[in-house]
C-alpha cells in the first residue's frame, strides 16, 4: 500500500514537472519565433501572403503584442490544441486536423523501428554473449555499416532494392510490386516498413542498442544474485527478465528523440505522409502554424515519452520510489 | 586495449586526419562551381584525367568532394566546441554547486535536453536564413546537456573521492581543483569522445538538408549532400556521382565516432 | 572410533585461471580438499587467495574465462559416486604453445547437466555480500516463498508462507512479517545476511557452503549468527564449508581446516590439534594464530 501511495506521489510529480518542461520548450520555441529578425510577420510568412491573412496569424501567434503576454496568449491557444490554421500546405485547414493523423503515422513508423531494433539488438546479444576478441570483427564491421546516416542507408536501401526489382523481377517479365520504384507515393504499406527497416539500420542506432543492451544483459547475467538464485536451485529467467524491465524501458525512452530526428528526413526520402514529410515539406513552403505545431508536438512526445519511463521504473523498481520519495 | 581496437584507431585516426587536412586545405583551392559545369563530358566514369569521375554537369567529382569538406568542417568544429566547453562547464557546476545555482543550472540543462534537435533546427530553418553557421551553433547549443551529463557525472563521482578532498583541504581554490584536476587531467577523453559525436552530427544534418535542398548548402555549390542528391535523376548505370560521397558521409561519421570512442578508451586506461 | 567413511564431497587438484589485461593468471593451483558428511570444513586465508572461488568451483558457479581448468571434483550421495568434472577434459584443449583454451558452450552444457539437479537440493550457498545476492525487485518473502516451494513442491500457499515466517524466526529475525515484506534495500546488512541464510537452509540442502558470513557484522551479531549455524547443522547433520577471516569462528565450527595462500593450500589441520597447540605450524598460520592470541606451538621453517 505504502508502496503503491509513493508510486502515485511519483507519478503526480512527474507529471508537474513534465508539464513545467512543456512550458519551458514551448518558450523557447516561441521566443524563437519571436526573435526573427525585421519584422517578424513578415520574416515568417511566404511572399505575397495577403494582409488580412497576415493579421489574423500575428493575432493567433500574439505577434501585436509585447513578447511576454503573447506568449500567454499563444500558449492558451496551444493548450486548447489550437495552432492556427494552415497558410500553404493545407490552407484554412487546422493545424491539428492535418498534423494528428500524420503525427500518429509518424509515431507508429518510429516506436516500431526502436522495438525492432531493441528486438534484434537482444537477441543479437543473447547470441554474442560474453565479449571475445573472436567478435570484434563482426561489431567492428557492424559498427561501420550501421553508422551511416538514416537517409545515406535510405538511399542505399531504396536504389538497392530497385536494382533488385529490376533486374530480377521487370527484366525477368514478371508484374512489378506497387511501390516500385522506391520512392513513389503508393499506398503499399511496404515504405512504412522500409523507412522503419532503414532507421533500424541507420544513424549508429544499432550498434548503440546493441552495447546498451549486451552490457545490461551481461551484467544482470553476471550479478551475484542470479548466482544465489542458480545455487538454490530455481530458474533464473523471471528475474532476468525483471530486473531488464528497467535497463530496456531507459534504453528505449533514450533513444525516442535520435529516431524522431531520423525519421523526419526517411519520410522524405520515402515521401511517406507522416509527420516529418509535413514538417518538412511546410518548412519549405513557409507554412509557419504548421511547423511550430509539429515541433510542440514532437516536443511533447519526447516529455510524455520520458514521463511514461519514469513511472514503468518506478513500478518495477521499488528503489526508485525510495530514491525519488 | 586489444589489437583490434589499436587497429581500429589507427583506421579511424586515419580517417579524422585525411578529414582535417581537407577541411584546412579546401578553402585555399580556388574553384568555381560555374566554370566547372561542362557539358562535353558528362558521367564520365573514374580515370587518369578525373579520378573519381564527373557528374552530371560534367563537374570533376574528386574536386567537389574535397570542397565540399568546407561545408561542414569550420561549422563541425564550432559546434563541438560549444557544445563541449559549455557543457563541461555546465557540467561541473551541476556536479558540484548546490542551492539554486544548481537548481537553474540543471533545469535549463532538462530543457534544452527536450527539445527534439533535428525538428528544433528546422525550426529555426524556417524562422531565419538557414546558413550551415546558424544551423551548427544550434546544434552545438542542443547537445550542451548531452555532454553535460556525462561530465555531471563524472564530476560527483570524483567529487567525493579522497584525492580531490584533499587537494581542496590542502588550500587549493575549489575553482581549480575542478576546472584543472577533475575537467582537464580526468574528463578530457570524455571531452574527446563527445566532440567527435558532435562533429559528426553537424556533418549529418548538413549533409541531411542539403541533400533535401532547402537549407545547408545549395547548387552549384558543393556539398557532399547535395552531390548525393543527384541520385534523384541519375540513370541507374552511373552510380558513382551519388556513390562516392555517400561512401564519403559513412566514412566519415563511422570513422569520427569510433576514433572519439577509441582514443577515449585508450585515455580512461591511461588515467586509470 | 571406526575408519573414517568416504568423504562426501572431495575435490582434488583444482585449477581456476582467469585471462586478465596482463594475461593468463593461475588464481587457484592445483587444490585439493574433502568434506565428510554431516560436518564442517572451515576455510581461512588471507584476501585474494582462492578461497571464494574455491568453494565457486564446487557450485560449479566459477564466473569469467576460462574459468575452471583442471581438477577433479567428487560428490558421493546414497553410497553413489558422481564425478563432476569428468568431461572437463572433453572441454578444455592444450595447444602446443600458449595457455589452455575452454569451449564456453561445451563447459555451459557440462554445467547444466551436472550441477542444475544439484543446485539448492544437494548444496547451496550463503554468498559473501548479503544485499548484492538477493533480488533488489522482489521481497525477501518472495525469494524466500520460492525456496520453500522448490524444497516442497506439495504445500499450499499459506502453508508456503507460514513456513518462510518459520524460517525468518529461526534465524532470530525480529519481525519476520516485516521481513518478509521488504525488499533487500530496506534492510540492515546484517538482516540481510540473515534473510539470505534463511533462503539458502529453506532448500535443506545436504552441503551449505558459507563464504565470510559474518564480515561486515558487528561482534554480537557476529556471534549470534555462529552460533545459529551451529544450532541449525547440529540438529539436521548438514555437511558445510566454512569461509572465515576470523580464526576463532572457525575454530568454534569446524572438525577440519585448510588454511589457503597465493591460490594454494598451505595447511590442512584439525581444528583440535590448533586449539591445542599441538604440531607443527606453518609460518602463515601461525601468524594467524598469534594474531588471534591463540597458542602458536611449533613452526616450521
Ligand atoms: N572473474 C575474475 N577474473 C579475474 N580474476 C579474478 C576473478 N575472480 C577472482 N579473481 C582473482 O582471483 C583471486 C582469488 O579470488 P577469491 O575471490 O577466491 O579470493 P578470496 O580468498 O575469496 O578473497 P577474500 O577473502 O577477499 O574474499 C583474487 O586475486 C582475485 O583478484
Ligand atoms: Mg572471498
Amino acid at each position: 500500500m505504502n508502496r503503491l501511495l509513493g508510486l502515485v506521489l511519483l507519478a503526480g510529480r512527474r507529471l508537474a514537472g513534465g508539464l513545467l518542461l512543456l512550458v519551458g520548450a514551448s518558450f523557447l520555441i516561441y521566443f524563437t519565433i519571436r526573435s526573427a529578425p525585421g519584422d517578424a510577420i513578415d520574416a515568417i510568412t511566404p511572399m505575397g501572403t495577403p494582409p488580412e491573412v497576415k493579421e489574423k496569424l500575428a493575432a493567433d501567434f500574439g505577434l501585436d503584442q509585447p513578447p511576454l503576454a503573447g506568449y500567454v496568449t499563444w500558449l492558451g491557444r496551444s493548450a486548447t490544441g489550437d495552432f492556427g490554421e494552415s497558410l500553404v500546405f493545407a490552407p484554412g485547414e487546422q493545424v491539428m486536423t492535418i498534423a494528428r493523423p500524420a503525427f500518429k503515422l509518424t509515431l507508429l513508423v518510429s516506436g516500431g523501428a526502436l522495438l525492432l531494433c531493441l528486438f534484434l539488438a537482444t537477441a543479437l546479444a543473447v547470441v554474442l554473449g560474453e565479449p571475445s576478441p573472436r567478435q570484434q570483427l563482426l561489431t567492428g564491421a557492424l559498427y561501420f555499416v550501421t553508422a551511416a546516416p538514416a537517409f545515406v542507408a535510405a538511399i542505399f536501401f531504396s536504389q538497392g532494392m530497385n536494382a533488385f526489382v529490376r533486374r530480377f523481377v521487370e527484366d525477368a517479365g514478371y508484374d512489378t510490386p506497387p511501390w516500385y520504384p522506391i520512392p513513389i507515393y503508393s499506398e503499399s504499406v511496404m515504405p512504412y516498413f522500409f523507412a522503419g527497416i532503414v532507421l533500424v539500420a541507420g544513424d549508429g542506432l544499432f550498434m548503440d542498442m546493441l552495447n546498451t543492451v549486451r552490457a545490461e544483459i551481461l551484467a544482470v547475467r553476471n550479478a551475484q544474485f542470479i548466482a544465489a538464485i542458480r545455487a538454490k536451485g530455481a530458474s533464473t529467467l523471471p528475474h532476468t527478465f525483471r530486473n531488464l524491465v528497467v535497463p530496456f524501458v531507459s534504453a528505449f525512452a533514450a533513444r525516442l528523440p535520435v529516431v524522431l530526428g531520423g525519421v523526419v528526413i526517411v519520410e522524405y526520402v520515402f515521401t511517406l505522409d507522416g509527420a516529418g514529410y509535413l514538417l518538412l515539406e511546410a518548412s519549405k513552403q513557409r507554412d509557419f502554424p504548421v511547423v511550430v505545431g509539429l515541433s510542440v508536438l514532437f516536443t511533447l512526445a519526447i516529455i510524455v515519452m520520458n514521463l511514461l519511463a519514469d513511472v514503468v521504473r518506478a513500478a518495477v523498481d521499488p528503489r526508485e520510489v525510495a530514491r525519488n520519495g | 586495449m586489444g589489437r583490434f581496437s589499436r587497429i581500429g584507431l589507427w583506421l579511424s585516426g586515419a580517417i579524422v586526419l585525411v578529414v582535417v587536412l581537407l577541411g584546412v586545405v579546401a578553402p585555399f583551392i580556388p574553384y568555381e562551381p560555374a566554370d566547372a559545369v561542362s557539358y562535353d563530358r558528362v558521367l564520365e566514369v573514374p580515370s587518369v584525367s578525373h579520378v573519381l569521375g564527373t557528374d552530371e554537369q560534367g563537374r570533376d567529382i574528386a574536386m567537389r568532394l574535397v570542397k565540399g569538406t568546407e561545408a561542414f568542417f569550420l561549422p563541425g568544429l564550432m559546434a563541438a566546441g560549444i557544445a563541449v566547453l559549455v557543457g563541461a562547464l555546465a557540467g561541473a557546476v551541476a556536479g558540484y554547486a548546490t542551492g539554486p545555482v544548481r537548481a537553474v543550472i540543471v533545469g535549463a540543462l532538462q530543457l534544452l535536453d527536450t527539445l527534439p534537435r533535428l525538428v528544433f533546427i528546422i525550426l529555426v530553418c524556417t524562422i531565419r536564413n538557414p546558413s550551415v553557421t546558424l544551423i551548427a551553433f544550434v546544434a552545438g547549443v542542443l547537445f550542451i546537456p548531452t555532454v553535460a551529463a556525462v561530465i555531471r557525472r563524472k564530476v560527483e563521482a570524483l567529487g567525493s573521492e579522497d584525492y580531490i578532498l584533499a587537494h581542496i583541504a590542502h588550500g587549493f581554490h575549489s575553482v581549480w581543483v575542478i576546472l584543472y584536476h577533475i575537467l582537464w587531467l580526468q574528463c578530457w577523453p570524455i571531452m574527446v569522445r563527445q566532440a567527435a559525436y558532435v562533429f559528426g552530427y553537424v556533418l549529418f544534418v548538413e549533409t541531411g538538408l542539403s541533400y533535401l535542398g532547402d537549407y545547408g548548402v545549395q547548387e552549384p555549390d558543393p556539398s557532399w549532400g547535395n552531390m548525393v542528391a543527384q541520385v534523384r535523376s541519375l540513370p541507374p548505370d552511373a552510380p558513382w556521382p551519388w556513390l562516392v560521397p555517400a561512401a564519403a558521409i559513412v566514412l566519415t561519421i563511422s570513422g569520427f565516432l569510433a576514433f572519439g570512442n577509441l582514443a577515449a578508451r585508450r585515455g580512461e586506461e591511461a588515467i586509470r | 572410533m571406526t575408519a573414517t567413511p568416504e568423504p562426501m564431497l572431495q575435490v582434488s587438484d583444482l585449477v581456476i585461471e582467469f585471462d586478465t589485461s596482463a594475461g593468463r593468471r593461475r588464481v587457484v593451483d592445483g587444490v585439493s580438499f574433502s568434506v565428510q558428511q554431516g560436518e564442517v570444513l572451515g576455510i581461512l586465508g588471507e584476501s585474494g587467495s582462492g578461497k571464494t572461488l574455491s568453494t565457486l568451483a564446487v557450485l560449479g558457479l566459477v564466473p569469467g574465462r576460462p574459468g575452471v581448468v583442471g581438477g577433479r571434483i567428487d560428490l558421493v550421495l546414497d553410497d553413489r559416486r558422481e564425478a563432476l568434472l569428468a568431461d572437463l577434459p572433453t572441454v578444455v584443449s592444450t595447444p602446443n604453445r600458449g595457455p589452455v583454451r575452454k569451449d564456453d558452450r561445451r563447459w555451459n552444457r557440462l554445467v547444466q547437466r551436472r550441477w542444475r539437479p544439484l543446485w539448492g537440493r544437494v548444496m547451496t550457498a550463503v554468498f559473501q555480500n548479503p544485499r548484492q545476492s538477493l533480488d533488489p525487485l522482489m521481497t525477501i518473502g518472495a525469494q524466500l516463498d520460492e525456496s520453500v516451494r522448490l524444497a516442497e513442491p506439495t504445500l499450499g500457499r499459506l502453508e508456503v508462507r507460514g513456513r518462510s515466517l518459520d524460517w525468518l524466526a529461526r534465524v532470530k529475525l525480529h519481525e519476520p512479517a516485516r521481513v518478509h515484506a521488504s525488499y533487500a534495500h530496506e534492510l540492515s546488512g546484517g538482516m540481510c545476511q540473515r534473510a539470505m541464510i534463511a533462503i539458502a537452509l529453506a532448500r535443506q540442502p545436504r552441503l551449505l557452503i558459507a563464504d565470510e558470513p559474518t564480515t561486515g557484522l558487528d561482534t554480537t551479531v557476529r556471534q549470534e549468527i555462529v552460533e545459529l549455524f551451529q544450532e541449525l547443522l547440529a540438529a539436521e547433520r548438514r555437511a558445510m564449508m566454512y569461509i572465515s577471516h576470523d580464526i576463532r569462528e572457525v575454530l568454534f565450527l569446524a572438525r577440519e581446516i585448510i588454511v589457503m595462500r597465493h591460490g594454494r593450500i598451505v595447511e590442512v589441520v584439525a581444528a583440535e590439534d590448533l586449539k591445542a597447540g599441538r604440531g607443527r605450524r606453518h609460518p602463515y598460520t601461525a601468524t594467524l594464530l598469534a594474531a588471534a592470541d591463540l597458542p602458536v606451538g611449533e613452526v616450521a621453517s
